[in-house]
C-alpha cells in the first residue's frame, strides 16, 4: 500500500466517523463534527431527492454544489425501478472524496465550472441547474456537450461535460472503497462480478451470466448482496 | 551527490534493460541499472482495482510530473497527451502489458524490398521513409527463441521448420520448435470470433502470450482473472521482466538496481566516447555515474530525448546524431475497433487474460495480395476488449453504437444490456515511417525535474494508412456479422489525429551510418560505448506488438557485448 493510499483509507475511515457524529461523540474530531454541523440544512429537505443531495458530501463540495452535482449525474446515470442510477450508487460521495483527495487539482475547475453552469442556467431559464426540470437539464446538458452552452471560459462547457461524464462513471463503477458503486450498485447493473482471483475452464465456457461467486470488492468488509438471478 | 563507478549502467530497467541486465551480469560485468519508479512485487498487484490501475493509470508514468506532448504538425502547439502507456517502474512495460508476444514475419524485416519486389517502387508512398533492417528474421530467430524459453510464452506453432500447422498462425515465420506452453484457454469471443472467421476462411488462433498457461519455472499458471493490460499480474503468471529476467539478475551478484533514479544526462569527453551518466535521485539529489558503457533503454521518448540533452560542443546536435537521423521516423499502431453485440447469449469479456486474445493473420504484412488494396503492409485483427481490459469503467471509455447516446437512460440501458454481452475487435495497424514524424524537445514544456518534455509530432492521417484503416474496419464488420452478432459498430479511429498505441522509431538501426542511427546490435555508429536498445530501433513497424522483438534484439546485443565487445570495446560492425 502506498502513501496515497494510506491516507486515502486514513480519509474514508474519517469520513465515516463524521457521518455517524450523533451518535459518536467524543469519539469525533471537533473539526469533523463542526463540519458535520454546518451540513444540517437550516431547512428541513422537502423532498427525498433533495435529502439524498444533501447526503454524501462534506470533503469538499458546498451544499449548493452538492445539489448541482447529484441533479447532473443523475441525469447523466439516471436512476429507474430496477436500475440504480448515480444517485443510488453515491456518485456525489465519489466525486466529494475525490476533490478533496486523488483529484485535488480539479479543485478550481469544479468551482468554476459549476459556477458557469449556474449562470447559463439562470440566463436560460431563470433558475440555477438544480432547480430546472429534468427537461431542461438535459437540454443544457446536450448544450454542454455540443459545447454551444454560453457562460463558459475556463472549463469550456465541452470540457465540464466530459469530465463530469467521466467522474459520474468512475463514481458508478468503481470500487466501493472510492465512496461511490454503493452496495456494489454499478456493477449489479451491469453485470460485473469485481475483482474476482479466478475464473474456471467452465466459467470461460459459460454462455450465461456469471453468478459462481458473490462480487468482491476491494475491503472484505464491503457489503456483498445477493447475485443477480 | 553520489559517485560511483561501474562497468555498465543501464538506463531503464524494462523489457530490454531487464534482459541485458541479466546477461551481462552474468558475463562478469558490473552492472547499475537507473530506474525512475519504484520496484514493486507481486504481493503489489492484489487485489485488482480498476480505477487505480486502468482509469488512474498507477503503473504508468504519472502525465503531470512526466508529460509527454504530441502535436499532428510543426504548425500546431503540442499539447500534454492523456494517457501514457509506456511501464514506470522496474520490469517496464511489461509489468502492466497485455502480454502479446509475437515473432515478425520474414517480410517485415525487408518491407521496402518486398514492396519494391512485389508492387513495384511507386507503391511506396513518395514521402514515405520504409527501409529494410539491417538484420534477417533469421539473424534473430535464435533469440525470439530464447525469449519465448527463458520468459515463457504460451501458443501454438503454426510453422514449425517450414511445415505448416493448422491451428496456429500459418503465416508466421518458420521457427525451430513450438512454444514451451500451450495456448491459453479460450474465452467464448474467441470461440465466436474463431468460428466466424474460419466461415469466412479465415486462419484464426490463439493469440501468442507471454503468460503461462501451466506452471513455468516455479511460477504459476495463469487463473484467467481478466486484469491484465493496466494491471500487475496478482499471481506472477504473466512473464513480466520483473519475475523472470530481474531475480536473475540479483542473482549473479553483479547487478545493482536504483530506483527513483532519474536520468538526466548522458557524459561525454572530448576523445568522443561517453563517460557515464548524471542523474536526479528519489531526494532531489543529482548524482553521477562513471561507466565503461552505458546502454539506453528506456521507452522511445526518453531514448531520444536523451540522447538531445546530451548534446555538447563536440556532438552539438545530440548524441550518436551525426547522420542528423536522430527523432525521425516515429511510427504508431493505429487502432481500430469494430464492436459485436449479442442479445441471446453472455460473451463475459471481463474474464481471461485481456488483450488481443485471438488473432487473424490474414490481413497482416504481405501476407495477402495488395495489388488493388490502395494501400501497403497490414494489420493483425483480433478479438478482445475495448481498451485492453474488461472491467466496467474501460467499456464508459469507448464508442456506442449509432443512435446510442453517450448518457441518459438510453445509456444506462445500453451498459446494462451489453456489457456482459459484447466484444471488441481491434485491427493493430501497421503505420509506415516518415522522416517528418519525430520526437524533439519541448520549447514550452518541463517535467517535475525541469527537464524539457519529450516533444511528438505526427498525424496517422495520410492516405496509405486511412485506407489501410478503412480496409480492416470493413474485414472486422464482416466478421462481427459473421460471429453471428446482433449489433455491429465502429468506433472512430482517433478522431483529433491522436496518437495510437505502440510508439516505435526515433533511433533507428541501419546498415549505413549516414542513415541510420545504431547499428543491428543498437551500437552508436559515432559512439562505440553507446547503445540504445528497444522499439526505438525499428526502421519499420509491422502490425505486430513489439515487445518480444525488443527482447529478442536485448539478447542479441547482450550475446554480441559479452562475447565480443568485452574482449575488445570498440565497433561491432
Amino acid at each position: 500500500m502506498n502513501k496515497h493510499d494510506e491516507s486515502r483509507r486514513a480519509f474514508l475511515k474519517g469520513a465515516a466517523v463524521g457521518a455517524g457524529a450523533v451518535a459518536g461523540v467524543g469519539l469525533v474530531p471537533d473539526a469533523l463534527a463542526q463540519q458535520h454541523d454546518q451540513h444540517q440544512p437550516a431547512e428541513a429537505p422537502a423532498t427525498t431527492a433533495q435529502a439524498h443531495a444533501h447526503a454524501g458530501h462534506g470533503a469538499f463540495l458546498n451544499d449548493d454544489n452538492a445539489a448541482t452535482v447529484t441533479a447532473f449525474a443523475e441525469r447523466l446515470m439516471p436512476g429507474a425501478p430496477g436500475k440504480p442510477g448515480a444517485t443510488d450508487a453515491g456518485v456525489l460521495n465519489y466525486i466529494d472524496l475525490a476533490l478533496a483527495g486523488a483529484y485535488a487539482d480539479q479543485q478550481d475547475f469544479y468551482r468554476r465550472g459549476l459556477a458557469a453552469l449556474d449562470t447559463h442556467c439562470r440566463s436560460a431559464y431563470g433558475k440555477p441547474f438544480a432547480q430546472l426540470t429534468p427537461a431542461q437539464q438535459d437540454e443544457t446538458i446536450t448544450a454542454l456537450e455540443a459545447g454551444k452552452a454560453t457562460g463558459f471560459t475556463w472549463p469550456s462547457a465541452q470540457a465540464f461535460f466530459n469530465t463530469m461524464r467521466t467522474h459520474t462513471m468512475e463514481g458508478m463503477f468503481a470500487d466501493p472503497v472510492y465512496g461511490g458503486n454503493k452496495d456494489f450498485a454499478g456493477w449489479v447493473l451491469v453485470g460485473f462480478p469485481g475483482a474476482q482471483p479466478l475464473f474456471s475452464p467452465a466459467d470461460l465456457q459459460s454462455k450465461d451470466a456469471y453468478s459462481g461467486a458473490p462480487i468482491i470488492g476491494l475491503q472484505a468488509q464491503s457489503k456483498s448482496p445477493s447475485r443477480r438471478t | 551527490m553520489a559517485t560511483e563507478k561501474t562497468d555498465v549502467v543501464i538506463i531503464g530497467v524494462g523489457a530490454a534493460g531487464g534482459i541485458l541486465a541479466a546477461e551481462l551480469g552474468k558475463a562478469g560485468m558490473k552492472v547499475i541499472g537507473l530506474e525512475r519508479g519504484p520496484r514493486l512485487t507481486t504481493a503489489d498487484f492484489n487485489p485488482h482495482d480498476e480505477l487505480r490501475y486502468f482509469q488512474r493509470q498507477d503503473l504508468r508514468p504519472n502525465i503531470k510530473r512526466q508529460p509527454v506532448t504530441w502535436r499532428p504538425n510543426t504548425n500546431s502547439t503540442a499539447t500534454p497527451m492523456p494517457v501514457l502507456n509506456n511501464g514506470n517502474q522496474a520490469g517496464g512495460g511489461t509489468v502492466h502489458y497485455g502480454s502479446v508476444s509475437w515473432r515478425l514475419h520474414e517480410d517485415d524485416f525487408r518491407a521496402r524490398s518486398q514492396t519494391i519486389e512485389r508492387y513495384g517502387a511507386s507503391a511506396i508512398p513518395a514521402d514515405s521513409s520504409l527501409a529494410d533492417w539491417p538484420l534477417t528474421y533469421a539473424d534473430l530467430e535464435p533469440y525470439y527463441d530464447r525469449a519465448e524459453y527463458e520468459l515463457g510464452v504460451s501458443g501454438k506453432a503454426g510453422n514449425l521448420q517450414g511445415k505448416k500447422i493448422e491451428g496456429g498462425n500459418v503465416f508466421e515465420a518458420p521457427r525451430r520448435r513450438d512454444y514451451p506452453l500451450p495456448p491459453l484457454l479460450q474465452d467464448q469471443a474467441e470461440v465466436l470470433f474463431g468460428d466466424g472467421a474460419r466461415k469466412l476462411g479465415y486462419h484464426p488462433f490463439s493469440t501468442p502470450r507471454a503468460i503461462v498457461s501451466q506452471p513455468y519455472n516455479g511460477r504459476p499458471a495463469c487463473t484467467y482473472c481478466g486484469f491484465c493490460q493496466a494491471f500487475g499480474c496478482h499471481v506472477g503468471a504473466k512473464s513480466s521482466i520483473l519475475v523472470t529476467k530481474l531475480p536473475e539478475a540479483d542473482n549473479t551478484g553483479n547487478f545493482k538496481l536504483l530506483t527513483g533514479a532519474t536520468c538526466y544526462r548522458i557524459s561525454s569527453d572530448n576523445s568522443g566516447k561517453v563517460t557515464g551518466v548524471a542523474y536526479y535521485g528519489p531526494d532531489g539529489s543529482d548524482n553521477t555515474i562513471e561507466a565503461e558503457l552505458v546502454i539506453v533503454t528506456t521507452f522511445i521518448y526518453d531514448n531520444t530525448r536523451l540522447l538531445l540533452l546530451s548534446k555538447t560542443d563536440r556532438f552539438p546536435n545530440g548524441l550518436a546524431n551525426s547522420s542528423g537521423q536522430l527523432g525521425k521516423h516515429v511510427m504508431a499502431h493505429m487502432m481500430a475497433n469494430v464492436f459485436v453485440g449479442f442479445d441471446d447469449r453472455h460473451l463475459n469479456v471481463f474474464m481471461g487474460p485481456s488483450a488481443q486474445k485471438h488473432t487473424l493473420d490474414d490481413f497482416n504484412a504481405d501476407n495477402f495480395d495488395h495489388k488493388d488494396a490502395g494501400f501497403i503492409r497490414g494489420s493483425q485483427i483480433s478479438i478482445g476488449t475495448g481498451n485492453l481490459q474488461g472491467g466496467p469503467i474501460a467499456l464508459t471509455t469507448v464508442a456506442t453504437p449509432p443512435g446510442v447516446p453517450r448518457w441518459g437512460a438510453a445509456y444506462r440501458d445500453f451498459l446494462a444490456q451489453y456489457f456482459a454481452r459484447h466484444a471488441v475487435m481491434v485491427a493493430q495497424t501497421e503505420n509506415l515511417p516518415y522522416a517528418d514524424q519525430t520526437i524533439d524537445l519541448d520549447p514550452n514544456l518541463r517535467d517535475a525535474w525541469g527537464v524539457p518534455a519529450p516533444r511528438v509530432t505526427y498525424d496517422w492521417r495520410r492516405p496509405n494508412e486511412r485506407a489501410r484503416v478503412e480496409f480492416m474496419q470493413k474485414k472486422m464488420d464482416e466478421i462481427g456479422h459473421a460471429m453471428g452478432a446482433h449489433k455491429v459498430w465502429r468506433a472512430p479511429v482517433s478522431p483529433a489525429g491522436a496518437p495510437g498505441a505502440h510508439h516505435e522509431g526515433g533511433t533507428r538501426m541501419g546498415g549505413d551510418p549516414k542513415t541510420s542511427v545504431v547499428n543491428k546490435y543498437g551500437q552508436s555508429w559515432d559512439i562505440p560505448n553507446l547503445f540504445v536498445i528497444g522499439s526505438s530501433t525499428f526502421p519499420s513497424m509491422s502490425g505486430f506488438n513489439p515487445t518480444l522483438t525488443i527482447q529478442a534484439l536485448a539478447y542479441m546485443s547482450a550475446d554480441a557485448i559479452a562475447s565480443k565487445y568485452k574482449k575488445s570495446p570498440g565497433p561491432l560492425l
